[in-house]
């Protein structure tokens, strides 16, 4: 992530504009952006500073560049680079070292005379031999754990000069999120993943439902509801690249910028362009899901048809949205979550889940594996060896007498 | 029956279990505001003292049928392994009591007049979880010396990549904001050193999630620029003592002088300097043929998108950088390490590259905040026993740093500010054989930088600098 002061924002008609590349606009920045890639690629063994001023010297010629985003692009590329330096410790015994030969010649002086008689390069070239080195050699270590003298050891590639300027562009957009104090977003699909990172992100939600078939979220924190704060800014800027690669959202964030009178809004869909660097989840979080949602298709069972997590079932900050909800012509509905091979563990949490919506008709799909956890636990329990049967479940739900 | 508790929750108390007409027979309007999120009654942490005391008013009266169980405080009773501070002075005696009788408040005296000692004796008589807050590294690591050396207590540290929890910590102020929501209620007595950092949108956090129902602040000059510095008695609590600088002149501080040394740029940097200041103001003058109210913020607005303007940008930084920079800067040090050769001298720049210059120049240490906490030690301990005849410091020493007695600091560089200004001189200001000190202050002559320097004089500090030419 970039850090403050690096963001550059525009705010028009009280909307956020975070800085953005684009082909129409910034065509030669693909240009540029491979040559920035040249530079890190080439660039193991030298010194950050050094790189640095390459990825500048590329801009000399660029009239549209403001040199904050020159030194946000050097950010992004450090980001994906390790870097190492002389180990502090080596360097500042060096520096004691040298330090304390110098004391007793101090001070150097430009030209020695009667009275001082240390000649700065005279007593550097004596402290160097007493070292035994000599003290160009001495001068390079001297600073050499300081970051800006480090050394590139690996990059971590970006996958094109579009890549870069994709990070740079997501990257604009979460700085401009450190000043947000709350967030909405409005989803008509992937609420669990959506919830999940921002759980993630440890952000405090509200869930609304909005018929129909939508939910919106109200994403803060602990003390939002006190005080106007922009504390959890930093949360929502890591909430954004999990929520980028969800399907079908729209977002407000009410932002309270420093040295800005009145309250801003940067807003922002699924369809504004921006690429997440987290790969999109499998639609399905299993192939037994998957298998059975293609298998049950868009046609009705005995007039029941199967939604995949259109509802949230939420008590405070817990939430459980199972995996499909049936429903029937005549209202009835029942919901249905599927629970393959895991770990005890989250089977466990699941159960703790499981408890808590107790209220609610679910019915659970277990793989046989499983059954020793789930024997007696409910009586909606379909056991399934490789695959869940359609006629089962109709079966099961028609005796899970539900009203609408 | 459901629980009826008060309980910490992230920087805030939470209160459950509890109607909001039973509330309204205990509490104050607007203490307690509902949160929907988790259905319990929320408010600031910072007001815990306040809901303890309606609380216990409310418990002694009878048959009001309310039950609370407080499980908000992680307090435990501090016992000093050794008490061995030195004697106060009058001043410092009269603060301490001041204090003592609020329990919250903040005590405003200059750099040099002891505020640490103020503090330990405030530990030794409150004897509770303390929490030290401070500005930099280098000062948090000075408080647990003084903590360790003054009362035998091995006090955490929380922060510099270290979380280390004990009933007496300290930490710096960036630290505090980040961890508050989960530290807010192991301190009963919160003590912000240089306080007048903690007013600010996200740092003034580790005083509002704290539920400390005693607070001290410690000050040179609690007044902010940005007029925020009200928040302050909000935070922690009213000025309760107040001892200005001209107070203490001549007694608990020793007498000085300033020199101010202009200096010349050579002719090179002179001509680059005139050059550069001539592209900044024929930019700024062409823009304000056609837009008379252009400023210094257009200009910096303007440069995003504007090639020409980003050129009168850079050539305003260059400006800046040779000013910072001039070797003829280098040269008058060298005719000031001659000049007081024996007395340890502290040099303070305005950046980090002038720093390594005048190291690698004239091989003195510089401390930078890199330095790691045995380097740093090694310095300033290396100053006082003479190891070292001089460091060099860009901003890490600017404040409440203990230095050794320093009678010569040089000023090089540096932007102007009256907190700055005051805080410098309390450097070198310590009272040592009755030798009056010397600060030098090194400007460009015919530069912006002799303008800062006559703003940074306009301060009761400064009152009386001489000038010389060497």
């Amino acid at each position: 992530m970039l850090t403050r002061e690096l963001a550059i924002v525009a705010y028009e008609n009280g909307q956020a504009i975070p800085d953005r590349l684009n082909q129409q606009q910034h065509a030669g920045y693909r240009e540029l952006a491979a040559q920035m890639l040249e530079v890190y690629r080439g660039g193991i063994g030298q010194m950050r500073r050094s790189m640095h001023r390459d990825i500048h010297a590329i801009f000399r010629r660029e009239t549209d560049c403001p040199p904050r985003r020159i030194d946000a692009f050097c950010k992004l590329l450090d980001d994906a680079s390790e870097f190492a330096g002389i180990p502090s410790n080596q360097a500042s015994k060096l520096r004691m070292q040298v330090f304390r030969r110098a004391a007793g010649l101090h001070p150097l002086v430009t030209q020695a005379d009667r009275w001082f008689e240390n000649q700065e390069q005279d007593a550097k070239s004596r402290i160097a031999a007493e070292l035994g080195e000599n003290w160009s050699s001495i001068e390079q270590r001297l600073f050499g754990d300081l970051i800006e003298f480090h050394r590139l050891e690996k990059f971590n590639d970006f996958a094109s000069p579009a890549a870069l300027l994709s990070r740079y562009n997501v990257a604009q957009t979460q700085v401009a999120l450190f000043d947000a104090q709350r967030m909405t977003v409005l989803a008509t699909e992937d609420f669990k993943s959506i919830l999940r990172y921002a759980k993630l992100a440890r952000l405090m939600h509200t869930v609304h439902r909005e018929p129909p078939g939508r939910y919106r979220f109200d994403f803060d924190g602990p003390s939002s509801l006190l005080h106007r704060t922009h504390r959890y800014g930093v949360a929502m800027a890591k909430f954004l690249p999990g929520l980028l690669s969800c399907r079908g959202w729209q977002l407000w964030a009410l932002l309270h910028p420093a040295r800005w009178q009145g309250s801003i809004t940067l807003s922002l869909s699924a369809n504004s362009g921006l690429t997440s660097p987290v790969p999109t989840s499998n639609e399905f979080d299993s192939d037994v899901e998957a298998a059975f949602a293609t298998k049950w298709g868009a046609e009705p069972h005995e007039g029941w048809t199967l939604e995949r997590e259109t509802e949230i079932l939420h008590a405070g900050q817990k939430v459980f949205v199972p995996d499909f909800v049936l429903r029937h012509q005549d209202g009835r509905r029942v919901l249905m979550e599927v629970i393959g091979y895991w770990t005890p563990e989250y089977l466990r949490s699941k159960l703790e889940t499981l408890e808590v919506f107790r209220q609610h008709a679910i019915l659970l799909a277990v793989a046989q594996s499983n059954k020793q956890h789930f024997e007696g636990q409910s009586p909606a329990v379909l056991f399934y060896k490789t695959a869940i049967k359609i006629d089962d479940v109709v079966a099961m739900v028609k005796t899970m007498s539900v009203g609408p | 029956m459901t629980h009826h508790s008060l309980e910490f929750s992230d920087g805030t108390i939470l209160l459950k279990g509890w109607r909001k007409g039973s509330i309204d027979k205990v509490f104050l309007d607007n203490l307690w505001t509902w949160d929907s999120r988790i259905a319990a009654w929320r408010c600031d942490a910072s007001r815990y003292a306040e809901i303890i005391s309606r609380w216990q008013l409310a418990e002694g009266q009878e048959g009001h049928g309310l039950y609370l169980e407080n499980r908000v405080p992680h307090w435990t009773a501090i016992h000093w392994p050794k008490i061995e501070l030195p004697t106060l002075r009058d001043e410092q005696h009269q603060s301490v009591a001041a204090w003592l009788d609020k329990l919250r408040g903040v005590v405003v005296m200059p750099t040099g007049t002891g505020k640490t000692e103020v503090a330990l004796r405030i530990m030794v008589e409150t004897k509770c979880p303390t929490l030290i807050v401070s500005p930099v590294r280098d000062l948090m690591y000075q408080w647990h010396r003084r903590i360790l050396r003054g009362l035998g207590y091995d006090a955490g540290i929380i922060g510099d990549n270290t979380f280390n929890i004990r009933p007496v910590s300290v930490t710096t102020y960036d630290s505090a904001s980040i961890h508050m929501p989960t530290l807010g209620n192991r301190f009963e007595l919160l003590i912000f050193d240089e306080c007048h950092h903690l007013p600010g949108r996200i740092r003034s956090d580790a005083a509002r999630m704290s539920i400390a129902t005693k607070r001290l602040g410690l000050t040179a000059t609690p007044e902010r620029s940005d007029g925020r510095h009200q928040d302050l008695e909000r935070l922690i609590g009213p000025i309760v003592y107040s001892l200005s600088i001209a107070q203490v002149r001549g007694r608990s501080l020793a007498d000085y002088d300033i020199v101010r040394i202009p200096v010349h740029l050579s002719d090179r940097e002179q001509s680059l300097y005139d050059q550069l200041s001539r592209n900044v103001s024929q930019y700024v003058y062409a823009r304000r043929q056609d837009a008379p109210t252009f400023t210094w913020k257009d200009l910096c607005a303007d440069s995003a998108v504007d090639p020409e303007s980003r050129r009168a940008l850079n050539a305003f930084r260059k400006k800046q950088a040779i000013e910072n920079r001039a070797t003829e800067k280098l040269r008058v040090l060298e005719d000031l390490f001659r000049l007081h050769q024996g007395s340890p001298m502290i040099i303070f720049v305005g950046s980090n590259a002038m720093a390594r210059d005048v190291s690698q120049r004239f091989l003195i240490p510089c401390l930078l905040s890199h330095c790691g906490k045995k380097e740093r030690l090694d310095y300033l301990e290396g100053l006082s026993d003479h190891t070292y005849p001089a460091i060099v410091a860009n901003q890490v020493l600017d404040e409440g740093v203990d230095l050794p007695a320093v009678k010569v600091a040089v000023v090089i560089g540096g932007m102007v500010s009256k907190k700055q200004a005051k805080q410098r001189l309390g450097r070198i200001l310590r009272r040592q054989d009755n030798q009056r000190a010397v600060l030098y202050e090194v400007v460009c002559q015919d530069t912006t930088e002799s303008e800062r320097s006559r703003q940074r004089r306009d301060n009761d500090a400064y009152t009386g600098t001489r000038h010389r030419r060497l």
